[in-house]
């Protein structure tokens, strides 16, 4: 029996945000130049239809065209998909993989200033692990400790490059808040605030009336100095207080762990409150309950298929969870928020089409496309468009059943792992490298 | 006594070896009553249950024991399968309601090999859970029949996806928590689920069993030295207690051939009796180790005191697997969703069922969980991508483990004379879109109901 290891996972590997890898990032390594074709595959695209018999032409890492022929010039290489299954790549929007021990800066219930980057361990082999399984895409999120955690970082999987090559280019930043049970449980423990939802509230509440007074006091040094007056001393520079801010400013997607009904609705009441707009309900396990709420709000869900009964606010979830919310219109998303589920998403994926009747586009869409969009990354990802990066999953089996495993995954139209060779089965990695 | 020899036929199925009857009769001899009746096995579906007659007419059967029959029939009566073959061949009972299955699947009742149902509730909340006794290591008069909660919300859940029996055994971090019960997954109450009590006992040596939280907090054993060193005391002062309680046996007869006043009986200990039977090589162990080095160390353990077992977890012991194979005994293996570790590749937990089928290892799968053991099948099903034949994906989750647990003349198959538990399917079992129909179990149909459907149809209303 794991008992520890469903506790450890459940209680303390909780969820949410980021920041910006786009501030940050810079691709170090220019893109492959090469000319790649992709044929004999069956295509499936995710927003229009899959081709039989489909092929994808690559060029310089992009998706330059992708039908039942293509033009691609003679020198390409070639990849023959032998009649498998190519779909995008796995796009996993929670995860907290590569992260270790530090993914809860648990001492404080109000953390925006954490920047997930700092603790992002790129050598770690469940990036491997997740990529073998056809992820090639992770929101690295803060935990779930805190009301208003850290911001979060967007990766690619291509484990073997180097740090700054793993970091997403011009990904959106996103934050992660909290709710619920977690934060109770860790500040409750300590008999300190929040103990209750209540006061987890309260806490959230005063920290953005804090971040109102600091935006406040900079506009008024600001206007002062526009004014001439010399005499102006500027406020003091406050990270934590400066990220909340960019929460009300709207340049932080807000990733938000929350599992009842109740809870959606105070937090959809807070964000018209301070004037912010929520991303996503992760976990969601209620979304179910009031699907017209969050539809009507544009806020996604970030849901597991089938996962239940692990703390008190997982009680009422049920596996139909995902396609009820979906058919009233919520834009739907399964996620691991485990190194395990990451490496199969697209059986979570699958159960969907059991668990209420999703299509097979519409349970592709929810570890593609859907995910792609709580990140803010479904320009650039998510489904096998022109324009969009080459990354793909070619398939052993049809890849929503049980029984399919990734045969190649590329990146930016690069090999990262190929099932086929020996050792890792990857061109870019070797073990002491 | 003929009771003690029907309990001990219970472990004489398969293929690895028991005791010959003969041999069980006289170790059972030698085992005071009390103890015998602790493990009692109480294997028997109520017979008289199932009200009518009910023919499946028309579906893909899968038999396990006896290959595919395409369009077929089965007849279930008085809990028990009576009928098996084409849906030309097989005549229905009088009064029999037949129900058409056309383009369905129809398969054995699947069965988990371990799992905390009933045990457990809500993983966060303690008052919900009985998983395990933590305050010393070595617990096997533990009983989790004593704990085992027929009406829990998992139980319908579970059941729901086809998995109509299960072994429900206490948590991990002893390294002899207790004894493990085989469940039946719907009746009326506890006593008549808990179909084989005290079935087998868990013998962990993973290493989760060190009491070394930190060096402030360390107690024995704080080390897998400790571990050993404990396991090996415990089962030493069995085997003098089993001496103690031989002698007083023999004083006693003496006594009474004498006509002299009987001796005083030795003091019972229960956790000692507890572990006679496994002593005695007429229950089965359940060896759990994770990495070669344990394996071997365990297994050593288990051979100096002569045990009976069977292998658990193995799932990082892939250097040692011819090894594994030398021992000529089964494995539960699980959950392939093992994280490897950082020098193994990614495939080395998923693809070990095909490497120990290929070793010639009978092997079954198990959850080890309790609300996600209902995707049991599915486990078997991914082990398909890494090299185990299709077949024996699914007869690791139905007949072998019958094998496995001594119950296969009665579970495990689509065959005539086995308890009727049926499963009727949209397709493929060990697919995660297949949809499960109906069950039955002991012949009755199970309502397809769950606290998650009842939820789901109330929402899904509004």
């Amino acid at each position: 029996m794991c008992r520890s290891t469903t506790i450890c996972r459940w209680l303390f590997c909780l969820s949410t945000c980021i920041l910006a890898a786009c501030c940050f990032a810079q691709q170090s390594s220019s893109p492959p130049s090469r000319d790649v074709v992709i044929k004999n595959a069956v295509v499936m695209t995710v927003t229009h239809g899959n081709i039989k018999n489909g092929s994808v032409y690559i060029k310089d890492g992009k998706i330059a065209a992708v039908g039942e022929s293509v033009n691609a010039p003679a020198s390409a290489t070639v990849i023959d998909a032998g009649g498998k299954y190519l779909t995008p790549g796995i796009i996993d929007s929670h995860s907290h993989l590569a992260l270790g021990d530090d993914i809860n800066e648990a001492t404080s219930p109000v953390t925006p200033q954490m920047m997930m980057q700092d603790a992002f361990d790129y050598q770690d082999k469940a990036i491997y692990r997740a990529l073998a399984g056809g992820v090639t895409t992770s929101l690295l999120l803060h935990g779930s400790a805190n009301m208003i955690g850290g911001q979060a970082i967007v990766i690619k999987h291509k484990y073997g490059a180097d740090r700054d090559t793993m970091l997403f280019p011009g990904a959106p930043r996103s934050i992660k808040f909290a709710s619920g049970e977690n934060p109770k449980r860790v500040y409750g423990s300590r008999h300190e605030l929040p103990s209750t939802r209540m006061g987890n509230f309260a806490v959230m509440r005063d920290a953005f009336v804090q971040a109102q007074d600091y935006m406040r006091s900079w506009d008024d040094y600001n206007a002062k100095v526009k004014r001439g007056d010399k005499d102006a001393t500027a406020p003091k520079h406050d990270l934590k207080l400066e990220a909340l801010a960019d929460v009300l400013r709207g340049k932080l997607l807000v990733q938000i762990h929350c599992y009842r009904a109740d809870e959606f609705l105070t937090e959809i009441a807070m964000a018209k409150e301070f004037g912010y707009h929520i991303r996503a309900f992760h976990h969601a396990l209620e979304a179910y309950k009031v699907p017209e709420k969050l539809a009507a709000e544009n806020i996604g869900i970030a849901t597991f298929s089938d996962w239940w009964g692990y703390k008190q606010e997982a009680w009422d979830a049920i596996p139909w969870n995902a396609v009820l919310a979906m058919r009233k219109g919520v834009r739907v998303a399964i996620k691991s928020d485990s190194n395990d589920f990451a490496r199969r998403l697209n059986q979570e994926a699958a159960k969907t089409m059991r668990y209420g009747g999703a299509t097979e586009e519409e349970a592709l869409k929810m570890i593609t496309l859907n995910a792609a969009w709580i990140i803010g990354v479904d320009d650039k990802v998510g489904s096998i468009d022109v324009g969009k990066d080459a990354d793909f999953v070619i398939w052993d089996g049809y890849p929503l059943s049980s029984s399919a495993v990734p045969n190649k995954v590329l990146i930016d139209g690069d090999v990262y792992f190929d099932r086929s060779l020996p050792g890792y089965g990857m061109p870019h990695y070797s073990e002491g490298q | 006594m003929k009771r003690f020899s029907v309990a001990s036929s219970q472990f004489s199925e398969g293929s690895w070896g028991a005791g010959t009857p003969a041999r069980e009769a006289l170790a059972a001899a030698r085992i005071p009553v009390a103890v015998a009746f602790v493990w009692l096995a109480l294997f028997g579906v109520r017979a008289s249950a199932q009200p009518q007659p009910i023919v499946l007419k028309g579906g893909k059967l899968l038999t396990i024991s006896h290959g595919v029959i395409e369009n077929g029939a089965l007849v279930m009566e008085g809990g028990k399968i009576t009928a098996i073959g084409t849906a030309a061949s097989v005549k229905a009972p009088h009064n029999a309601k037949v129900i058409d299955i056309g383009g369905m699947t129809v398969y054995p009742g699947l069965i988990d090999s371990e799992t905390s149902l009933g045990l457990t509730e809500i993983s966060a909340e303690a008052m919900t859970n009985d998983r395990i006794e933590l305050s010393d290591e070595i617990m096997p008069h533990m009983h989790v029949y004593d704990a085992f909660h027929a009406e829990s919300e998992l139980i319908p859940v579970t059941r729901l996806n086809g998995i109509t029996n299960a072994i429900v055994a206490p948590d991990s971090e002893d390294t002899l928590p207790g004894q493990d019960s085989f469940v039946q997954l719907a009746g009326a109450s506890a006593s008549e689920m808990l179909l084989v009590r005290d079935i087998a006992m868990p013998l962990n040596f993973t290493g989760t069993q060190r009491r070394n939280e930190s060096f402030e907090k360390m107690k024995f054993p704080g080390t897998r030295m400790g571990m050993a060193a404990q396991l090996r005391q415990a089962f030493l002062d069995a085997q003098d207690y089993q001496q103690k309680a031989a002698e007083y046996e023999k004083k006693k007869a003496d006594a009474e051939r004498d006509k002299k006043s009987p001796p005083s009986a030795p003091k019972r200990d229960l956790k000692l009796e507890a572990l006679l039977p496994y002593l005695e090589g007429k229950k089965t162990i359940v060896l759990a180790a994770e990495g070669a080095s344990d394996l071997q160390t365990a297994v050593g353990l288990a051979r100096e005191f002569n045990l009976k077992f069977v292998l658990n977890h193995i799932s990082h012991s892939r250097s040692v697997l011819d090894y594994v194979a030398s021992l000529k005994v089964p494995a539960i293996v699980g959950p392939i969703y093992e994280t490897p570790k950082d020098y193994e590749r990614f495939d080395a937990v998923y693809s070990l069922p095909a490497e120990l089928y290929k070793r010639g290892v009978k092997i079954a799968f198990a959850s080890f969980d309790a609300h996600n053991a209902r995707n049991l099948p599915y486990q078997a099903g991914f082990a398909i991508s890494f090299g185990l034949p299709p077949d024996e994906a699914l007869k690791a989750i139905t007949l072998n483990a019958a094998e496995i647990w001594g119950v296969a003349d009665q579970l495990g198959s689509l065959d005539t004379g086995k308890v009727a538990n049926v499963v009727v399917a949209t397709g493929d079992p060990l697919d995660v879109k297949t949809d499960v129909k109906r069950v039955f179990i002991g012949g009755q149909e199970v309502p397809m109901t769950s606290r998650q459907t009842r939820l789901r149809d109330e929402y899904a209303a509004k």
